[in-house]
């Protein structure tokens, strides 16, 4: 039964999968992609993966203040990733997505000096580290305030939409993000004016500590969709190739007018919630070994073995060459020093107003 | 006495009142089998089960809403907002609802709640973990407003907070968690809301102030005494309703007043005190009163420690003050 077109049903009781735990091709149809798309992957995999490791280094070391462990969530976040088109369609994303925003293509630079918060940080060193942005990328900043992005999201594709731009608004959260009202709010209206958005539920089944099974009574996130009158698409995020053609098939149905979508990609969180947590108060160490297991990695390199596409000195080779990349980054990042303390009023408005430039002035006295 | 934290007077306190009275329980994102993300109600959930002391879904107009109805309904509940700043998808709850049931019922109903949050800047939060939006609760009437700094008032304010027929949100700077270790009762005593306390008698100026920036203020007043100059250091505790009487014996007898705050400047409580203060006492002040505050910007991560009142910047108005 080989199905000619790609296309998903909705809220499937399963999650899609594609690749099985041994590495299979399980599906339906032929995915089609050339040796370099898979391989590339691959590498945008192992980079979140080798970046999540580096991030975990830089607050052993004490060099950075904060950072919310993204090992897990690759296969989610490179999936989705290469479903969108870079630079062209919006991703509206939350502080565990540095995969993802790494895969999009912001500059490791860029990524360091917001962990770091150094002057090599477009966004001025102002926000904590794993909240990064890209205008250039289309990428909105991240704002810590859970589910606030997603009213956001919904109002950028509307105007899209009003605009013809063609462009699709990709909306990334969390499980807990879904309790929140603006979530609702910004999904009910998405679905009243069918705005070309996607929003993908990065579901690790904790929000912090609390259970999804505290978090909501609905069998899954998925069909949560139903009540609004939305496509609820309910995947395996432990699969790249799962999470990819998922949100590609989403996607297209946004941009070609069938309106907002939801994605649900089931991951694991193989961290503590951030660097600020300790999770062995809450989950059993061999629930989380268990999870450890199922690693979307080793996964993915077990379907690119099969296909003749891995080899451990290619993989090898890879982790030096993107090893290399990171520490050259993150020298750069730190090379660029502090930023200037009296850029802190700038950019409070398009023009600083009379008393924020007193207190630059105060300031400026001050450090003189 | 046993010494406690600012993080264990809270845990002391809200065991003493879910003991007392069994209306009492707790409500909030992780605050059962975590703990609190700062450990605040540590172990309350083992002792007085998961009815009473709820680890929410994330929604804080769920946290603070659910504490409304339930309040209304007969309950004393204590509802904890993870940080300060994440209180705005339930102000609505908190505003609409709590604020005004009361009002709007001519007195039917009423909300008697705590809401929690941990406060202000210094950790390395960056905009989303170091706010201080007191003075939007201050501007809401139907609102108390708490804002500690010692492990001994925060016992006896939060247990007089749940005993309190109004809703009251109560603040507690999170960099004061664990920074400051003193002797706290392990038994009962209750402190009045609305009642200031002076940290330090003086005679030649008056620095007002409350929550974080108590430290830095006291750190001033000890500098200026060894050059012989005796502040008298107000700490308001409440700053809805704020000590008015308090404030305005001590600005007349010394004639100069400094308020400290770490919120942003302009609309503060700051200015709240200093209105009054030249109001009333016009013409007996021998100098313009000041306010050292947080910049009128989002807080900023990479300016985390200069954007909060220092203190030479407190000594630096000060000596305006003294040399007008
Ligand atoms: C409005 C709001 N409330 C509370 C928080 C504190 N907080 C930060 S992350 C988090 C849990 C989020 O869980 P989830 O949405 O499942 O995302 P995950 O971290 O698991 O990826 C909470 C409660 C916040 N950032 N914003
Ligand atoms: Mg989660």
């Amino acid at each position: 039964m080989v199905q000619e077109k790609i296309h998903f049903e909705p809220f499937s009781q399963e999650p899609i999968r594609l690749i099985d735990e041994q590495g299979h091709w399980v599906a339906p149809f032929a995915h089609g992609l050339p040796p370099e798309t898979l391989r590339r992957f691959y590498r945008d995999m192992l980079a979140a993966r080798l970046l999540d490791e580096k991030l975990v280094l830089l607050i052993r070391t004490g060099k950075t203040s904060f950072i919310a462990p993204h090992a897990g969530h690759e296969a989610a976040q490179v999936g989705i990733a290469h479903a969108l088109q870079k630079g062209h369609d919006w991703l509206f994303p939350y502080y565990r997505d540095m995969g993802l925003v790494l895969a999009l293509g912001v500059p490791l630079v860029e990524i360091f000096g917001q962990t770091l918060g150094t002057a090599a940080d477009p966004a001025k060193a102002r926000q904590m580290p794993s909240h990064p942005g890209s205008k250039k990328l289309n990428v909105f900043t991240v704002c810590s305030a859970i589910a606030s992005h997603i009213p956001p999201a919904t109002g950028a594709a509307i105007g899209m939409k009003l605009r013809r731009t063609g462009q699709v608004a990709v909306c990334t959260f969390g499980d807990g993000a879904t309790s929140e009202g603006d979530w609702h709010a910004g999904v009910n209206f998405a679905a009243v004016q069918r705005a070309p958005v996607v929003f993908i539920c990065e579901n690790n089944r904790y929000a912090i500590s609390v259970n999804i099974r505290q978090q909501t009574a609905s069998a899954n996130i998925a069909i949560k969709a139903r009540a609004y009158g939305i496509p609820g698409y309910y995947a395996d995020g432990l699969d790249v190739l799962a999470s990819y053609f998922v949100v590609r098939w989403a996607l297209e149905q946004a941009r070609t007018g069938a309106g907002p979508s939801l994605v649900e990609l089931v991951v694991h969180r193989f961290g503590a919630h951030s660097s600020a947590d300790d999770d062995s108060r809450y989950r059993s160490r061999e629930e989380l070994a268990a999870e450890r297991q199922q690693d979307p990695l080793l996964r993915y390199q077990r379907f690119l073995e099969q296909q003749g596409l891995w080899d451990a000195q290619w993989a090898n080779e890879l982790r030096l060459e993107i090893a290399k990349e990171l520490e050259a980054a993150l020298q750069e990042a730190l090379k660029a020093g502090e930023p200037n303390p009296l850029e802190m009023f700038d950019d409070v408005y398009a023009a600083c107003p009379w008393h924020l430039e007193e207190q630059r002035r105060l300031l400026a006295e001050e450090l003189a | 006495m046993p010494i406690m934290t600012m993080i264990q007077a809270i845990q002391s306190a809200l065991d003493e009142e879910m003991n007392r009275d069994e209306r009492v329980m707790l409500l909030g994102e992780d605050v059962g089998k975590r703990g609190g993300v700062f450990l605040a109600t540590e172990g309350l959930q083992e002792k007085y089960g998961p009815e009473r002391v709820i680890d929410t879904p994330l929604s804080e107009a769920a946290i603070i809403g659910a504490a409304v109805g339930l309040a209304a309904h007969g309950m004393r509940p204590v509802a904890e907002i993870q940080f300060a700043d994440y209180v705005f998808p339930g102000i609505d709850q908190l505003f609409s609802q709590a604020a005004k049931l009361r009002y709007r019922s001519g007195g039917q109903f009423t909300a008697p709640m705590v809401v929690r949050m941990p406060t202000g800047g210094g950790v390395k939060g960056g905009h989303h973990h170091s706010q201080s939006p007191e003075a939007h609760f201050a501007h809401t009437p139907g609102l108390k407003v708490v804002v500690v700094s010692t492990p001994y008032d925060t016992k006896g304010l939060l247990k007089a907070a749940i005993r309190d027929d109004d809703p009251v949100v109560f603040m507690e700077p999170k960099r004061l968690y664990r920074a400051i270790k003193e002797e706290v009762p392990a038994d009962e005593y209750l402190l009045p809301i609305g009642k200031a306390a002076i940290r330090r008698p003086g005679r030649d100026l008056t620095l007002v102030s409350y929550g974080g920036p108590m430290v830095e203020v006291q750190k001033a007043a000890e500098e200026m005494a060894a050059a012989s100059i005796e502040a008298e250091v107000i700490d308001l505790r409440t700053v809805m309703p704020w000590d008015k009487e308090t404030v305005l014996a001590s600005a007349a007898k010394t004639g100069r007043l400094l308020v400290v705050s770490e919120a942003p400047r302009t609309a503060s409580l700051a200015s709240e005190v200093v209105a009054t203060v030249s109001e009333e006492l016009f013409d007996q002040l021998l100098a313009p009163p000041l306010r050292v505050c947080g910049f009128d910007t989002p807080y900023p991560l990479a300016q985390d420690k200069l954007y909060m009142p220092t203190v030479t910047r407190i000594l630096n108005a000060a000596k305006r003050l003294l040399e007008y």
